[in-house]
């Protein structure tokens, strides 16, 4: 694939210099996104003898060609601010692509691991990684980009409910409506509850913002009574527009096509994570991000650098409430009930854990961190039941949830004394590590 | 939300709820106490205070209602073994942990209180125990309303042992070390001060305070269970008003928050005690962060 027509422009003689055209660079992604097509027309059992070698070379493939088709060019300052343009990075997010748009296929497929490893059930737990990846971004813009710790979190999912709630049952609109006005109206209630960061900072902040939880929990609760009754809200499916009814893959039954399997919500949580996660990304690179950045440091210091400090909190917390609710409205939808006590304090916490865990700084974090919050209980599950030795012990079966949530607290507390950049920065070094071996077999190879 | 007219004025009621507003509120004291303890000399916001209050309890469980142990005996040997918990936590976690940002350390805290709600329920089970009676159950008749001997021995202990803790912190010399290392720790490291020595007995007392007032809670509430942990909550309101800095006005601010709660709770029904409580925090946050005792000098804007 490194033949592939690169129009090498070597310009004043430094060799270092490669442009590719957009259509080419554009390729393996394309590539890697359109492999569902192909995936859905074959029953693609991985698993089955050949089936596995195909997609591992399908896998290498995409990530080669991405690799070889990075532009360099020491002169152009413009491509390093563009989101992937280092070899490393086009390659591993061409890979990562076509791993999440696998996922689904593999996990849908009646594959039963050896030692009755968990197969099916890895469906919920990947939607739940996704559906908190993106809350936790956005608790991750606020507490770790902007440096304003808000412990109303679990306030915005409530609205972003109260709104589903509103807009999709009593009103009896569309759910795809719902998500624009949840953002809408996270992000005017999140600049009306971050009007206590323009006075408060550090500890007194998050005091306070526990201060509006219960305020809206109250809220919540006598919604959900006035509404709904004591036995909490139920919500229907959501219908794909009929607009969307061509895209390949969808096959409308009565002319409805209804988000009720994992397998489809996995698509719908997908795309609107990625949107969003991508959208915060663009933000956090932009002068709005860097500003964020500036108030964390030091809010006098950005004062003098010709911020608007009271501005950028105030957009900070009505981005990050916006993101939120959004992830409230859809986590609602997808677990289909909601019940007064469904949302606690103890969430927020869950979320800080996420992106501690994961990494403070980073969105990457926040996805590091909610593979290690979902993932790991499972594991834990199924070493319980399956491994010899671990199984025979009575202990762990019957006290199962209490030495989930111990193992998980103790693993919280060793991260943290141990890495304090989290699971992110854990990442970060070893891919640099391999990145460096990598650079020096190369150039050992040239001399 | 309806308010009841005929028992808003109602003496007896009142008073009734003033008394066991106070009992409640020395608890919220107690913990306040060791929370504002622990922020002001360790810069630690330390969130599991709820859970060693609810570890108080349920070593009260082990020891009054399992082994019929003597009242004084039994809240001593808690107490004590509260400390040294507290010891354990500093030099196993908090030492470790020195220099890392604000929020890891906060989450530090919360991993500690997770550990401790899985021990608690591995060891007594999820189901929650009846209270604790190693105290009289009687009331007594006051001015025409029935109090509980409970809410006035809770309240004269929670009030003997904090004013012993405060003899303690303000007159020894160890105390006045502990106080050294929370107002400047630089300069008392440079007169000779052991740091390490102080934040370790910090930590040591202020977890032995939260065992007693573990203990006292067990004999409060109606029943002992995992739930009790959400009163560590409670801190935070108590702590504000007494302005975050202040020991001696973290109790009253605990009293505070404890009678408006049930003054709330009884008048306009138990659902409106959190937002209450919450909504007192918020406010003196927004317009008087200092509180009633707080150092005006702190950087805070």
């Amino acid at each position: 694939m490194s033949e592939m027509t690169i129009t090498d422009t070597s310009t004043s003689g430094s060799s270092s210099v490669k442009r590719v055209p957009a259509s080419l660079r554009m390729l393996p992604f394309l590539v890697a996104l359109a492999s569902p097509l192909i995936l859905d027309n074959i029953s693609w059992n991985p698993f089955a003898g050949w089936k596995i070698v195909v997609g591992f070379i399908l896998l290498i493939g995409v990530g080669k060609f991405a690799w070889s088709t990075a532009e360099r060019d020491p002169d152009d300052p413009r491509l390093a601010l563009k989101l992937w343009h280092r070899p490393d990075q086009r390659a591993l997010t061409a890979m990562t692509c076509l791993a999440l748009v696998a996922v689904p296929f593999v996990l849908g497929t009646d594959f039963d691991p050896p030692m009755d490893f968990p197969w099916a059930s890895w469906f919920r737990i990947v939607n739940y990684i996704i559906l908190f990846a993106l809350g936790a971004g956005a608790f991750n813009l606020l507490a770790g980009y902007t440096g304003q710790l808000s412990m109303a979190h679990a306030a915005f999912l409530m609205i972003g409910t109260m709104v589903g709630a509103h807009v999709g049952l009593i009103w009896g609109q569309s759910f795809w409506l719902c998500l624009p006005i949840a953002a809408v109206a996270g992000a005017a209630l999140g600049a009306l509850f971050g009007i206590p960061a323009l006075r408060l900072r550090g500890l007194y902040l998050m005091l306070a913002t526990i201060g509006v939880h219960f305020i809206v929990l109250l809220g919540w609760k006598e919604y959900l009574v006035h509404y709904f009754g004591f036995g909490g809200v139920r919500f229907n499916p959501p219908n794909l527009p009929s607009w969307l009814h061509w895209v390949p893959g969808i096959n409308p039954e009565d002319g409805e096509f209804l988000i009720n399997t994992q397998f489809r919500w996995f698509w719908v949580n997908l795309t609107i994570t990625t949107i969003c996660l991508l959208f915060l990304v663009n933000v956090i690179r932009s002068r709005e991000g860097r500003a964020f950045a500036a108030v964390r440091d030091r809010d006098i210091s950005a004062t003098l650098l010709g911020i608007n400090v009271a501005r950028s909190k105030l957009v900070a917390f009505a981005l990050s409430s916006a993101m939120v609710s959004v992830s409230g409205c859809l986590l609602s939808y997808y677990n289909r009930a909601r019940s007064e006590d469904s949302f606690n304090l103890e969430q927020v916490l869950d979320y800080g854990i996420i992106i501690v865990v994961g990494g403070f700084m980073g969105i990457q974090g926040a996805i590091f961190g909610s593979v290690f919050f979902f993932a790991l209980p499972m594991y834990f599950e199924w070493m319980r039941e399956e491994l010899p030795f671990i199984s025979d012990i009575d202990f762990f079966s019957r006290y199962a949830g209490e030495v989930d949530l111990a193992i998980r607290g103790i693993l919280v507390v060793v991260v943290l004394v141990w890495r304090p950049d989290g699971l992110a920065g854990l990442w970060q070094s070893a891919k640099n590590r391999v990145l460096r071996q990598f650079q020096n077999s190369q150039t050992g190879a040239a001399q | 939300m309806e308010i009841l007219a005929s028992t808003f004025f109602d003496f007896g009621i009142n008073v009734q709820l003033v008394v066991s507003g106070l009992a409640l509120g020395a608890i919220y004291a107690v913990v306040a106490l060791g929370f504002v303890l622990v922020e002001k000399s360790t810069a630690v916001l330390n969130l599991a205070v709820g859970e060693f209050l609810m570890l108080g309890s349920y070593f009260g469980v082990a020891f009054f209602m399992e082994r019929q142990t003597n009242f004084f005996v039994g809240t001593i040997v808690i107490t004590a073994v509260m400390a040294l918990f507290g010891l354990v936590i500093h030099y196993g976690i908090m030492r470790p942990m020195v220099g890392q940002g604000f929020f890891a350390i906060v989450l530090a805290t919360i991993g500690i209180a997770t550990v401790i709600r899985a021990v608690v329920q591995m060891r007594f089970g999820p189901l929650e125990k009846g209270n604790l009676t190693a105290l009289p159950t009687g009331t007594i008749e006051v001015a025409g309303t029935n109090i509980r001997w409970v809410d006035i021995i809770v309240l004269l202990v929670v009030a003997a042992s904090v004013a012993g803790f405060l003899a303690f912190y303000s007159l020894t010399r160890t105390g006045l070390h502990m106080r050294a290392v929370a107002s400047n720790i630089e300069a008392a490291a440079g007169v000779g001060i052991d740091p390490d020595r102080a934040y370790a007995l910090t930590w040591a007392m202020a977890i032995g305070i939260a065992g007693l007032g573990g203990v006292m809670l067990g004999h409060f509430t109606p029943s002992v269970n995992p739930a009790l942990a959400a009163i560590g909550l409670r801190a935070f309101p108590a702590a504000a008003i007494g302005g975050f800095t202040s020991v001696g006005g973290s109790i009253i601010g605990g009293l505070i928050v404890g009678v408006i709660e049930q003054l709330a709770g009884g008048h306009l029904g138990t659902k409106w005690r959190e937002p209450v409580a919450f909504g007192i925090l918020f406010l003196v946050l927004i317009f008087k962060p200092t509180g009633l005792f707080g150092q005006k000098d702190l950087e805070r804007v």
